[in-house]
């Protein structure tokens, strides 16, 4: 959206060019492009020459919201009342007609029950092409069906998922890796206010002010809401909205560094507050490099002074001038697709986890549902429905609207796991009884309301979650899973396998251990981060396994790439090498199991969810974003690093196997983004570098000195360091002592020593223009 | 135990549940009506119904969920999604405002001929007899044309709800006619 050039991050574009040129940096033919002042190309000359001189950072740092963006940060400002003779009605639109049914917005903007509390909060969506003039709808708007949209009569017509290519938040996340051609969602964030007014007739005033914004950080406009409807009560007048709208969008994001997936990634699993601290102080020097070239030519309208870098790498902090008061903002750094607002896993989990931990009621058995039999726990069983795309319904009977909302977009991002996407296309955060009839044409839904009458239509639901009474409810009329050709196929191919049920495992999915580990961490108060990577790792893990299953069932998965030399799980013994000479060709993909026996059990305990999920828009959107996305953002396709540092973690493997994984990782991670790729499966919640470093103490000398020259990159790399310094002493203890040995072999001279002041040129030293040396010329550069 | 004696008392002295729908038109009474229902003895102001209300009242055994929906002329199509599961629909009407009884009548009519309404009995509360120039209820009847009505049960009190004149009798005439009615 902001760049006017299809870009990607260098590290990204130049791997996917050539996945095996690892290791030598190249400048992004992009970066040219970036500089906005006529010496643009000078710059990026003369950066060149620097970064060979003296290792400077050879990448210009690119912005995710940048200063000549045309996108504007808030498009529309809605003001709509209740009329007493009406109904609700709209009253203003800033800065133009937002060309829709507007009748229909307006009864969005004030929810049932309005009138019986004096604020409340709703966000819902609308349908919007980012060229204006085109026509819009709400979800389940009334004219939907009669105005016609490409995607939307799409999918009414035929059920195609085709229409979720496009990425839903790529308004606001990176759009380097959006796969899609459907306009991003339109987010709305609405604030209704009843007042007592005695002096009107039937004594109230209700109104509601909304704010329609690409951005999913919709939350961040919260504060002046309250103060702009204020005003609003005051002076009720189109200026009103005007001076809100320019106060919102002369919010000044350009100093947020935009991220790669994989960036985005480890930043998102680690709590180090200082992540990628490195881009947020490229990105002032940048600016102050431009403003300093800039001299005499036109500087941006807004001089800030002195930049400062935040004290959160996660949050960018920002202000929004409004009527001469700095209101301070702070927005999400990594945004994944299908996350929107300030709603909270925890929150969720907790109101529905409760009244299950007290007195758990038994749920009618469906296949894709109750996976782990009737007292499968109710997340697990919401997560089921959504992935499955049953019709799911948030009932917050005399509630503020928002809550349900907040559970809707909850259960969105539970679960998308930040991996899946086409749950908020498809979600109703806030309805009521007026959109019925089209929410009823959605195949499959999460819609939030606060209307008891739902309740007594179980028709239109599969699923019920009460947030009242933390209860959920299965329909008695939702629709039996269809029994499919991979169920049968599986069936029988399992039938000649001794019965897996005869084990006594009662938790074969594995579900029940994860719940209770994800009520730990609440319990412990981990936070919400913790949380979310943890189901971001359950929604991946998911994935790994439904194309096990494919691969198993089908004899291919569409879930999975099948890395250059590699075939198919059957015919390909995982640990082999198919070249003797290339370490890096280390063969085996995909999800490990310790045993046949326990994919066996974990595979017939999730075959009716995964068959379910496969015929749903998520799925078929995922299958296009690992082509588009996912894939081309992983520079290191072959080894698969998940697949044997999963080895590494779960199997006792022989010294031969396990020298052959860290060899083979060692000679395939070598540059910025490889390493990315690296630290994105050995995430710090999950023993980071631990399993890496056991490589440390293995027999063979060759493997231990590989492992030391991993480190070695791994430790001069702007995250990786952060996982180096949590590293335990034993290992590092390890890591000099194989050191010494070699240094001692080498030369007696030089000594053992941090590992960033160590040469690394040592450790490869046909590669002198590695990133390591570049990056190690960073840290010398900000240390002096 | 406890919860047993009550069922059994349930049994004998026939305490039962209803699902009562009020509707009308706008700024007929309705939820002036439901809260005096629930509040008997306070005065109630009230504003315009965004959406609906809905209460329990228990009067005479009988449980009344009552459901008061708003009712403006747009938002009166949604009233249809309230019907089943009714057993009786009380409809208020501003028997001041006589111009849009007409309107009102209409209204009627299109509620009680859907088919998920045709068990349910029908009291209409022609409300607001303290305004000069009301109608009496017996032309109330007349121009929403009752007598019309086939097998159903239907009465109209008069009422006046902002000091609750009229309410509980008409309450009263639901909870007499429900113990005829085979509940479910």
């Amino acid at each position: 959206m902001a760049s006017p050039l299809p870009y990607r991050p260098s590290n990204d574009s130049l791997s996917t060019s050539n996945p095996k040129t690892n290791g030598l940096p190249r400048l992004s033919p992009a970066a040219s492009f970036i500089g906005r002042s006529p010496s643009g190309s000078h710059a990026s000359f003369r950066r060149t020459s620097a970064e060979n001189a003296m290792g400077y950072k050879q990448r210009r740092c690119k912005s995710q919201y940048p200063l000549d963006s045309t996108e504007r940060h808030v498009e529309y400002i809605l003001v709509a009342s209740f009329h007493i003779d009406r109904g609700p009605i709209m009253e203003h639109q800033y800065p133009a007609a937002i060309s829709g049914d507007e009748s229909m917005l307006a009864e969005l903007m004030l929810p049932d029950q309005t009138h019986v509390r004096s604020q409340d909060w709703t966000i819902f969506f609308l349908h919007k092409d980012t060229s204006g003039d085109d026509e819009d709808k709400a979800e389940g708007g009334k004219k939907t069906k009669k105005r016609k949209s490409r995607y939307r009569a799409n999918e009414e017509a035929a059920g195609l998922p085709d229409e979720d290519l496009d990425e839903p938040s790529d308004g606001d996340s990176s759009d380097d890796e959006e796969g899609g051609e459907g306009p991003p969602l339109m987010y709305v964030l609405n604030l209704v206010n009843t007042k007592q007014d005695n002096t009107v007739r039937r004594g109230a005033v209700v109104k509601a002010m909304a704010i329609c914004t690409r951005h999913s950080f919709l939350h961040i406009y919260k504060p002046l809401l309250l103060l702009a409807l204020e005003d609003y009560f005051k002076s009720p007048f189109p200026e009103t909205l005007a001076t809100l709208y320019d106060a919102v969008n002369n919010m000044d994001l350009s100093l947020m560094p935009k991220m790669s997936i994989l960036e985005r990634h480890i930043l998102q699993s680690s709590n180090t507050k200082d992540m990628f601290i490195e881009k947020f102080e490229q990105m002032i020097r940048q600016r102050e490099e431009q403003e300093a070239e800039d001299g005499e030519c036109p500087p941006s309208p807004k001089k800030i002074g002195r930049y400062v870098l935040p004290r959160d790498t996660h949050e960018f902090e920002s202000k929004v001038v409004y009527h001469d008061i700095p209101i301070p903002v702070k927005i999400p750094t990594v945004i994944w697709p299908e996350t929107v607002g300030d709603f909270s896993l925890v929150k969720l989990i907790q109101t529905f986890a409760g009244p299950h931990a007290t007195s758990p009621q038994p749920f009618p058995i469906h296949p894709h549902l109750t996976t782990s039999g009737p007292f499968t726990h109710p997340i697990i069983v919401l997560v089921n429905a959504i992935l499955t795309q049953k019709r799911v319904i948030f009932l917050g009977h005399n509630r503020p609207s928002g809550e349900v909302a907040e559970a809707v977009l909850a259960a969105c991002a539970l679960a998308s796991g930040g991996i899946l996407r086409g749950f908020t296309r498809h979600a109703f955060p806030y309805t009521d009884l007026t959109k019925i009839d089209d929410l009823l044409k959605v195949p499959g839904f999460i819609a939030g309301v606060t209307n008891p009458t739902f309740a007594n239509h179980p028709e239109w639901w599969d699923i019920m979650c009460d947030l009242p009474t933390g209860r959920m409810k299965i329909s008695s009329h939702v629709e039996p899973a269809p029994v499919t050709e991979g169920l049968l196929f599986f069936q029988q191919q399992n039938a000649l396998l001794p019965n897996p049920t005869s084990h006594a495992n009662s938790d074969p999915t594995g579900d029940n251990l994860f719940m209770e580990d994800i009520l730990r961490s609440i319990y412990q108060r981990h936070g919400e981060n913790a949380i979310r990577a943890k189901w971001r790792a359950y929604i991946t893990k998911f994935t790994r396994v439904s194309a096990a299953f494919e691969e198993a069932v089908y004899g291919a998965s569409n879930l999975y790439i099948i890395g250059p030399g590699e075939e198919l799980s059957p015919d390909s013994p995982t640990g082999h090498q198919t070249d003797a000479t290339d370490p890096t060709s280390l063969r085996g993909h995909g999800y490990v199991w310790p045993d046949e026996g326990a994919k066996q059990r974990e595979l017939s305990a999730s075959v009716s969810r995964i068959e379910g999920w496969r015929n749903t828009r998520s799925y078929y959107s995922y299958i296009q974003d690992i082509a588009a996305m996912y894939y081309p953002a992983r520079p290191i396709q072959r080894p698969d690093l998940h697949h044997h540092h999963d080895r590494l973690r779960f199997l006792k493997l022989s010294h031969a196997d396990a020298g052959a994984i860290y060899l083979a990782l060692s000679h395939a991670v070598k540059d910025y983004a490889g390493i990315c790729q690296l630290l994105t499966v050995a995430p710090e919640n999950q023993a980071g570098l631990f399993y890496l470093s056991m490589g440390l103490f293995h027999p063979d000398q060759v493997v231990r000195e590989a492992t030391v020259d991993l480190l070695d990159r791994i430790a001069t790399h702007s995250a990786g360091r952060h996982f180096w310094t949590h590293l335990s002493r034993f290992a590092k203890l390890g890591y000099f002592r194989v050191k010494r040995e070699r240094d001692a072999a080498q030369s007696p001279i030089s000594g053992a020593g941090s590992p960033t002041v160590t040469n690394p040129g040592t450790s490869f030293g046909g590669e002198p223009q590695s990133l390591v040396g570049v990056a190690l010329g960073d840290i010398f550069n900000r240390s002096s | 135990m406890g919860g047993s004696v009550s069922k059994m008392m349930g049994k004998i002295f026939g305490t039962k549940e209803m699902r009562i729908l009020m509707l009308g038109l706008d700024a007929a009474g309705k939820t002036t009506i439901l809260y005096k229902l629930k509040l008997s003895n306070q005065d109630v102001t009230t504003i315009p119904t965004v959406g609906f209300n809905v209460e329990s009242v228990t009067y005479k055994n009988v449980k009344f969920n009552v459901w008061d929906v708003g009712g403006q002329d747009k938002i009166r199509p949604l009233w249809r999604h309230y019907y089943s599961g009714t057993q009786g629909l009380i409809f208020v009407v501003d028997s001041s405002d006589t111009a849009r009884l007409e309107e009102a009548r209409s209204e009627l009519h299109k509620i009680i001929n859907d088919r998920e309404m045709k068990d349910a009995l029908l009291l209409v509360f022609a409300n607001k007899q303290d305004i000069p120039g009301h109608l009496s209820p017996e032309e109330i009847t007349q121009q929403l044309q009752l007598t019309k009505l086939k097998d159903k049960l239907w009465y109209v009190a008069p009422s006046v709800a902002t000091d609750g004149t009229g309410i509980f009798e008409g309450l009263a005439w639901l909870s007499n006619n429900v113990k005829t009615q085979p509940t479910k």
